[in-house]
Parts: structure tokens; sequence; C-alpha cells
């Protein structure tokens, strides 16, 4: 990447105030923000490109975007994965047309250079053309992206060479992640299929609101909920034994009471399913983990993956423009479930989050119409405020790690969220992001500890 | 789509126009939103399917229509239908007020006997239309293969498979019922 690019000095520090608890405006319309939000935070990120079981074959591939470059993700013959751009370095034709499939060629349809599944340039039509000296085909493949690595079936991909590892980006957040990717023996799988939707709104607002914002379902989410639980409205937080936790710009908001979210899902024989792993689950992740999943709770990874932790969806905001953002679908489930559990979490996610779900209706309109305003030159330079719980930290959690605020109804990770935001927005390089939580867990297996406190056990 | 009807009789002409008023009365419903009456016109056993459609090569064999395990817009029996429709009727769906304005389009209807006595196969292409607030629009095309089972002096929907010719659903939601 160029980093004159990324040096070009902009200036982000004023565009948010976690400590006052305010974010302007711009940072969800201007061309020139999202711009170097490509450079600097797409071109830097780990960004999620597949889960294992998509590509499960030697030759199996899919077509996603990092930021807006088009990647081609493609299974090698030696189980591992490569993840190199979808444009052919001859004139840049996009080289793959499907969404996913198998296949020992990529061909470019202009003139016919052959790529194989690992990239490389094979050769090319009529090639004869060529004399020696004007290419040399080993330096001419489709562009590798620089690292890709795997955390518990998800693939991740990261276009800057100078990037810490995966582990590193995640931090502790793994400690989280393994209620969603390792409660129960053999992992999870992604549902066949995805669906795409097209969302005038800004990328952001997805992945902040799935970060934190529990206190939108009550009031955005009254129809849902009442449409999928008996007329029962949403579910009244606890506001003592509910938290925010965030590291690294990830986040997770949960309850503790490990029903809410399998109760919206609406479908009986899951939660019966759940109830017969559950205290398994408990031996596997400790007390803590095993009351946060199910419970109300949502959750983002930094910068674009979001999901719900026993609802199952598992969704994509992909940036298309500040003003425009493409939401990928997909169903997240445990490997181990029996077919007929997949088939009703399956149905159940399309009911509630699928584009027709009776919740994720609601909320596409909120953030067409939180971005749209701002096309308003005076709008668009009202902050907005972000300050909810922003007295309720808590310090030294026995247990939980990350930045921990109390109370779910609570802007701490959307703050947090924003302060990583900028803090890679300003980051000259990748080593230059501060920590904002140093990590406890460095080389452990997190699955193995119940929480903080079991650190100096070494484990459970 | 299968069609092993080649040797079935032709369907009479006042079938194929009963069958055709049916699936406008359907959609001058759907657009009025008179959902409670909509459902009336749904079978028990109803099944209704809009498969999520992915973008792959000709050579690929992956069943997009028929496996029912993949990724769906709606994979619906009646229950499920019906609590999507709950919703509308709570009065806290924000974003059904002011009321989304629709126009379903029914075209191509075709009507077939089946093998099984008293169902019919009706082939249909939808335009359905939304338009909401001041200039939020989108159009949906597709076709449909539905059965119709005969019920007293009407018929009731017993199948529907929608086939939505969009990769990526070029909307927000789906609000709309096809
Ligand atoms: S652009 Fe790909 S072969 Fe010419
Ligand atoms: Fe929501």
């Amino acid at each position: 990447m160029d980093t004159n690019l990324i040096k070009k000095t902009m200036g982000f520090n004023h565009l948010i105030d976690i400590n006052e608890g305010w974010v302007d405006r711009r940072v969800f319309c201007e061309q020139d923000i999202y711009e170097q939000e490509l450079y600097r935070i797409f071109a830097r990120s780990w960004l999620f490109v597949a889960h294992e079981s998509q590509i499960p074959n030697a030759g199996d591939f899919v077509t996603t975007s990092m930021g807006e470059d088009g990647v081609i993700v493609s299974r090698q013959k030696d189980g591992a994965v490569k993840v190199f751009l979808n444009s052919c370095p001859h004139r840049g034709n996009k080289v793959c047309f499907a969404d996913a499939g198998n296949a020992r060629r990529f061909t470019c349809n202009y003139h016919g250079w052959a790529f194989d599944s690992a990239g490389s340039l094979m050769g090319m039509h009529e090639e004869y053309c060529y004399d020696p000296g004007d290419i040399d085909k080993s330096t001419h493949g489709l562009k590798q992206v620089a690292h890709v690595d795997n955390y518990k079936g998800l693939i991740f991909a990261n276009f800057d060479p100078d990037a810490r590892s995966l582990e590193q980006w995640l931090g502790d957040f793994r400690w989280y992640l393994d209620i969603l990717l390792d409660n129960e023996d053999g992992g999870t799988e992604l549902i066949g299929g995805c669906i795409k939707s097209e969302i005038n709104a800004n990328w952001k607002l997805g992945v902040e609101n799935f970060i934190g914002d529990a206190y939108h379902a009550g009031w955005t989410h009254d129809s849902g909920s009442r449409a999928m639980n008996n007329g029962e409205p949403f579910p009244p937080v606890d506001m003592e034994n509910s938290f925010h936790a965030s590291i690294n710009g990830h986040g997770w908001e949960f309850g503790l009471e490990g029903m809410g979210d399998l109760v919206l899902l609406g479908r009986p024989k899951v939660i019966e399913y759940y109830n017969r792993i559950r205290p398994d689950m408990a031996k596997r992740l400790g007390e803590m983990r095993s009351k946060i999943f199910g419970s109300v709770a949502s959750a983002s990874i930094f910068p674009n993956i979001s999901f719900l932790p026993g609802i199952s969806t598992f969704r994509q905001w992909q940036p298309k423009g500040p003003w425009k953002f493409e939401l990928k679908t997909w169903v997240i489930v445990n490997k181990a479930m029996p077919d007929d559990i997949k088939d009703e979490v399956t149905r159940g996610v399309m009911q509630t989050f699928g584009p027709g779900g009776a919740f994720e209706m609601d909320d596409g309109e909120n953030w067409e119409n939180c971005t749209t305003v701002n096309r308003g030159v005076v709008t668009r330079q009202e902050k907005l405020h972000y300050r909810c719980g922003i007295n309720r930290k808590v310090d030294d959690h026995p247990v939980l790690p990350g930045l921990v605020y109390r109370g779910q109804y609570n802007d701490a990770n959307q703050r947090n969220f924003y302060q990583h935001w900028v803090d890679m927005m300003e980051a000259p390089t990748a080593n230059d992001i501060p920590y904002r939580w140093e990590p406890k867990f460095s080389g452990l297996e997190t699955r193995d500890f119940a929480g903080l406190n079991d650190l100096k056990n070494g484990g459970k | 789509m299968t069609n092993g009807s080649a040797q079935l009789e032709a369907p009479t002409l006042d079938l194929i126009i009963s069958l055709q008023q049916v699936l406008y009365k359907e959609a001058r419903l759907m657009d009025q939103e008179r959902y409670s009456e909509w459902v009336e016109m749904l079978a028990e056993d109803l099944h209704y399917f809009m498969p999520g459609i992915e973008t792959r090569y000709r050579r690929d064999e992956t069943d997009q229509i028929g496996d029912q395990t993949r990724m769906a817009y709606y994979n619906d029996n009646l229950d499920d239908l019906k609590k999507r429709l709950r919703r509308l009727e709570t009065g806290t769906a924000w974003s059904e007020d002011p009321a989304t304005r629709y126009t379903h389009l029914i075209t191509n209807v075709e009507v077939e006997l089946s093998d099984q006595e008293d169902h019919f196969r009706v082939y249909s292409n939808f335009l359905a239309y939304r338009n909401r607030n001041e200039r939020d629009q989108d159009t949906l095309l597709g076709n449909r293969e539905d059965l119709w089972r005969r019920k007293g002096s009407s018929f009731e929907l017993v199948k529907r498979l929608i086939v939505l010719k969009q990769n990526i659903l070029l909307s927000k939601n789906l609000n709309v019922y096809l």
C-alpha cells in the first residue's frame, strides 16, 4: 500500500470525544473521511473473509470484499487458504463473477489470462505474442493479501504487511468470542448460502448498533418482540447484572439471564437444545460465559462483523461509500447440532433477522434516516450524544476482561468503538495503535479460563 | 422446477379463469394490506418459500432452489407467516407508519392439472412495486410456482415457491409478501 496516501494528514481527533461522549456526524457522511477509512481502517484491519465451512474442499472459493477491494478466498490442495485480489494484473478486469463455487482455474474474460487456485499466473491465450523478456509469469499472479489467519473457524485477512498478529488484534476479545465459536465440541459452521441486501446508510451505524445498542431494542423492536413472543414486549433488562465489554474496538453487550435472545428467536426446540447442552457449556467455558450465552446480547468485531449469540445471525456490513452499505447475512450454528435443530435455527433467524424478519425490518429504516439527514450541511454539524452510562465503569471486574461498564443500556461499547476508529485513523502504522486494554490472555487458550480470576490458577 | 404433467389433461377454461381470479384477488388484498383476509386463502399445511439466490457459474451443481436447508428469505409454514404478520397488528411497527404503498402486478398465469386430485399447479410472474415516504421506492420481480387446492367453491394455497431475480436484495427490507 502507498503509505503516502495514509500519511496525508487530515486529523481525526476532533471528530470524537469519548470522555465528553459525543461523535461528530461528519464521520457518517463525508466522502473524504470515507476514503481515509478505506486506507486507514479497511486496508489495515483484520477483516472477516470467510468461515472455514464455506470452503471445505480444495478448489472451493468464495468472493467477498475487503473494504471496497474485491477478493477471492480460495482453499488450496494442502488445506491452506489464500486470499487474493479479484482483479487481473493485465488490464484489471474481474476474474471471478460467482459468489462461491469450486474452480481449478480463474480465467480472465478479457484476454484469457489464466490463474490457478493459488492465484498464480499459469498461462494466457495466444501466449506466443509475448517475446522473451516481455513478462515474468511468476510475478504476475493475482495480488496476494499480506496475511491470512483463522480464529476457531473464522478466516480473517489483512492487507497490511506490518499488521499485528490476528491474536493480538482480537486480544482478550477471544475470551468472549469463544461463547459463540467454541461452546460445544466441533465448533461452528455457516448454513449454506448468504442473503445480501443493500441499505442506504453508513456502515458504522450497523456495527455500533450491534456492538452496544441494547437500548434501541425495547422501542424499535417492540413490534418484533410481540410478534415473536406471544404479544410480550421486549424483556426488561437488569441494569445491575448486565454489562458492556470492549476490547480493541470490538464489543459485546450482554445480560446474564441466559434466555432473552433465545426466546426472541421464537423456536422452543432450540431452547430445549441449549438447555440440554448448557451444563456442559458451563464446564467448558465457566459459569459466567454459559450465562452470557443466550441472554439478551449483541456483539461486533471491529471493524465490520456483528452477531447475536443465541439468535445465531452472523453478518458483515460492507462499506459502499459513506451513504450506503451492503449487508451480508449468514446463520451460524454448532456443527454438532442435529439437522432438525439447525433447520429450526435457520428458520428462526430468517424470521427475525433476515430482510423480511420481524426485527430487521425496523432497523434499516432507522439507519437510512440517521444517514440521509446529514445531506443537510447544517444538520451534519450537530454532534450526536453518546454519554449514556458514562460514569458506570467497572474497574477490576474479577471475571470479565476488557473495558467493562455496568448496565447493558449504555453507550460504552459505542464510545470505545469510535475511540478505536480514531486510534486507527490517526495511527501512522499498525504498531502505533494503542491498546486501551492490555491483553491478559496472550498466548493462552481462552476457552480454558472461566475468567480473569482464573489466570492465577493457570486455568480451570 | 419439475413438470411431470405432459400426459395430464388440459385444464378447462373455467378452471383457468377461476384460478387467475384467485391470484388477482390475492394481489389486491396484499396491495390493501388486508392480511387477515389473505391468510384465509392459505392452507393449514402451507409452505411459503423464497430461497436466497447466489450468483454461481453454470457448471455449479448447487441446488439453490430445491435445497431447503440453504438460506431463504422465506421458508415458512402457516404459523411462521402468521407470526411475521402479527408484527403489523401491534401498532408499534414504526417503519410501517406512514404506510408503504404497494402494487402487485401478476402476469403469465399458467394453470396445470397435477397428479393429485383437486390440486392445481399455477405458474405466474409478479412485479411488486413499493413506495414509502417521499421517494423511497423499489421493484421486485420474479417467478412463482404455486400449488392450489380446491376448497369449497374456491381454492387455498398449499405451496408457493418464489424466485426473486435479485442477487443482492436491492432494498433495505422485505416488508412485502409475493
Ligand atoms: S484484462 Fe485480464 S487478460 Fe487482459
Ligand atoms: Fe435492531
